[in-house]
């Protein structure tokens, strides 16, 4: 056989082989009698929110360690949660393409996920189209659960719940401190995410009688947001309230400090304003600023500390909102598998539907969980914090609401102005 | 003997297709289908793009904006007024070829590289504008948050169903038909136009051939096919986020699928594309959970080693393959293959 011939068959043989890889995968599943329940996550584990999907997956990998260790799902025989990870890459389209991968190649009986709402909004609905629950645990998008859908379950709080409790807090705020607020200024990235908290904030403040005087929207990673900043000094709105990513987040701070602003509050809409590095790039111009959140590591509920004390020496490093959903989100799907007693997609979703959990690691999440006829977590939680200045150092101090605010602590009102 | 090289071709061909046809029957698991039909519909995207890009080498790293176009004109007539795709992507690619007029004719007179970037300008504009339009009028765009296709469940009128094996057969009916454009352009006047003034515009100015006449056409229906394929994947996805669809991740993949697999030739895209989508899918599949973008290194490797060491695109490897072969069993072979340069 000449070099040419041996070149050829080569060739021909990777193509052969690439196909029986294809191909081959259809016969592997798992024979074995250990008992398993096989679920599926899709996350983006790659790309721009990588990290946010690592963080995810540690945070539901620490759970099922958990819950494998004490027993497994004993109304299934002890069987052991097995969790396949699947990759958005953050796109809707590739999300897709792995929602249809672990139902019908992986044979998943319910699928958890996505971090991105672009990416569940179409990834539920294939799971919808084959009759497979899907556990959405970050994604807050309101439309998820607004479509008619059955088998779709959220646990976090949609987006526009956030507007609604900025302004009860708002509302709160004036009354206590006896400061009367009738105006409010809005400043928001012109994304998905700032469109959608705009249409929220354009419902609920004039319904609490607060007037929008001012609405200014502004580029993602803008360079200088300084004519947003002296229009809103101009305008001069009570409250000033945010939608922005860290690098904007920190920037609208420093503009706000050094023109001297001064309303009532500045209140951010989590994203940047809660990203741990918004206070080195904003450093203390961020004193006194609020920030809407589901979860802070001080915030005072049940078993909060314990697990985030445990994921801490796990990954070296601590929890943040979107894992403590993930974390909680395992243990209310073990509740679901234990009352369901079967792996079958039907009698997991009747079981999600039925969901009641008052007590146990979900509670540092919320009180209790319970969804509504649409999916939809009713209740919960979101706190307000502050950064405030504790023993010389800048902290998120959670200050509302009073029962779950970090013990002794203070609510700082109206916003004193920058430190000289 | 050129002759029973045909012939040849022709049975390989047949065969193919019916191999295609019959595929659906092998492949049961709607997971590997639509891997397929991925593959098969950036085969088909990127032999779009390569129409105007590359039989008439004007480098749009823009083409995103015509599948935008498609997809959400069809969507949202549909959506709307319940409009059957059937007929809503036929407006949508009417649209598809107005807009690439509208662009064609100021930037066809700009070279090389201010072309591209006038149509990367462009592109990005228009992922802005889609971000920006929550709604026109009565119209729902969806903004940022993107457009949900209304679902009815599987009805062929909708161009909704539950099976994949329909979208199996539409695909890889839209990409045989390109194809046979593709062909047919090639082999027409206007290809030998189009490769004249890729060569040297200057010269087929000086020729007599009206340049700017002919980009446009050859942007034309690279912008109405391109859009068919933008419908047909908001059909399959049925849903619509901006940066998906419009935005630069989609443009550059089809340049750089029909660029890895031949620009210029009639089945090179093809096979860049189904290639290099099926090697992304397999190395997802292996390693998407674990270690964190390993697949995408692989995958980057593997394009960077197409580009160094078969610059002029996998179709080259096929047709060294082909000849070799042909000479080696039709003993006299030397013309045939020497001579088809252009090859496919």
């Amino acid at each position: 056989m000449n070099n040419k011939c041996k070149r050829f068959l080569g060739l021909l043989l990777t193509v052969a082989m690439s196909f029986t890889l294809v191909v081959g995968c259809g016969g592997q599943n798992s024979g074995t009698a250990t008992k398993e329940v096989k679920m599926g996550t899709i996350l983006p584990l790659s790309g721009s929110a990588a990290p946010l999907g690592k963080i995810g997956q540690q945070a539901r990998d620490m759970a099922i360690e958990e819950i494998n260790e004490a027993g497994g799902i004993k109304s299934l025989g002890g069987a052991k949660i097995k969790m396949v990870y699947a990759d958005s890459k953050g796109d809707p389209a590739v999300g897709v393409s792995e929602a249809e991968r672990l139902i019908t190649q992986e044979e998943v009986c319910l699928i958890t996920g996505c971090y991105q709402s672009g990416v569940a909004m179409p990834s539920t609905e294939v799971a919808e189209r084959y009759q497979i629950p899907y556990f959405v645990d970050v994604p807050s998008e309101d439309q998820i659960t607004e479509r008619g859908y059955k088998y779709i379950f959220r646990l976090a709080e949609k987006t526009s719940w956030r507007n609604l409790a900025q302004t009860e807090f708002v509302t709160e705020m004036s009354k206590k401190y006896n400061t009367p607020v009738k105006t409010v200024g809005l400043i928001y990235e012109n994304t998905a995410w700032g469109q959608g908290a705009v249409r929220a904030w354009e419902k609920y403040l004039p319904e609490a009688g607060l007037q929008i005087i001012m609405k200014e929207p502004y580029p993602t990673n803008s360079s200088d947001l300084t004519p947003v900043v002296l229009k809103a000094k101009q305008l001069n709105p009570d409250i000033i309230m945010m939608v922005s990513y860290v690098s904007d987040a920190a920037l609208l701070t420093k503009t706000f400090a050094e023109h001297q602003v001064k309303p009532l509050a500045f209140i951010g809409t989590s994203g940047g304003f809660a990203d741990p590095t918004y206070y080195n790039l904003a450093g203390d111009a961020s004193e006194y600023y609020f920030d809407i959140f589901t979860w802070e590591p001080d915030v005072n509920r049940p078993s909060s500390k314990e697990v985030n004390e445990r994921f801490k020496a796990k990954y070296g490093y601590g929890m943040n909102a979107e894992a403590v959903k993930a974390y909680a989100g395992m243990y209310v799907i073990a509740d679901a598998l234990e009352r369901a007693g079967s792996t079958e997609p039907e009698k997991i979703r009747e079981a999600f539907a039925a969901t009641n959990i008052n007590e146990g690691p979900t509670q540092m999440y919320a009180s209790q969980t319970k969804f509504d006829k649409t999916g939809q977590m009713i209740n919960a939680p979101l706190v307000i914090c502050q950064y405030q200045k504790v023993n010389g150092k800048m902290e998120r101090v959670t200050v509302w609401p009073e029962n779950e605010a970090r013990v002794g602590s203070e609510i700082i009102w109206p916003y004193p102005g920058v430190a000289k | 003997m050129t002759g029973i090289n045909i012939n040849k071709n022709s049975v390989i061909l047949a065969v193919l297709v019916v191999l295609l046809l019959l595929l659906p029957m092998v492949v049961t698991k709607p997971y590997y289908l639509h891997v397929i039909i991925i593959c098969l519909l950036w085969a088909y995207l990127a032999s779009c793009w390569n129409i105007i890009g590359g039989f008439a080498g004007q480098l749009s790293l823009g083409h995103g904006i015509y599948t935008a176009i498609g997809a959400y004109i069809t969507v949202i007539l549909f959506n709307t007024f319940g409009l059957s795709p059937w007929l809503g992507l036929f407006v949508g690619g009417g649209a598809a070829i107005l807009l690439s007029l509208m662009i064609g004719y100021p930037t066809f007179g700009l070279r090389g590289a201010y072309y591209a970037l006038a149509t990367v300008a462009i592109s990005e504009g228009i992922v802005v504008l889609l971000n920006n339009t929550g709604s026109i009028g009565r119209f729902t765009v969806g903004g940022a948050e993107g457009l949900i296709v209304k679902s009815v469940g599987s009805s062929a009128a909708a161009f909704q169903f539950n099976s994949k094996i329909p979208y199996y057969y539409i695909v890889l009916i839209m990409l045989f038909l390109i194809i046979f454009i593709a062909k047919w352009i090639k082999e027409s006047k206007l290809g030998y136009y189009l490769v004249a003034l890729r060569e040297d515009e200057d010269a087929a100015a000086a020729m007599g051939i009206n340049v700017r006449h002919n980009k446009l056409i050859a942007g034309a229906i690279s912008a109405f096919f391109t859009a068919l394929g933008g419908v047909f994947y908001a059909m399959l996805i049925r849903y619509l986020e901006p940066n998906a669809i419009a935005g630069a991740s989609m443009s550059t993949q089809m340049v750089f699928l029909a660029i890895v697999g031949g620009s210029g030739t009639v089945l090179g895209p093809v096979i860049g594309g189904i290639l290099l989508a099926l090697i992304s899918e397999i190395i997802r599949f292996y390693l998407g959970g674990q270690l964190m973008g390993l697949h995408l290194f692989i995958y980057g490797m593997i394009v960077l080693l197409m580009i160094i060491y078969q610059p002029r695109g996998i179709i080259e490897l096929f047709e060294k393959i082909g000849r070799r072969f042909s000479r080696k069993h039709n003993d006299e072979g030397g013309r045939s293959g020497a001579e088809d340069p252009s090859g496919a």
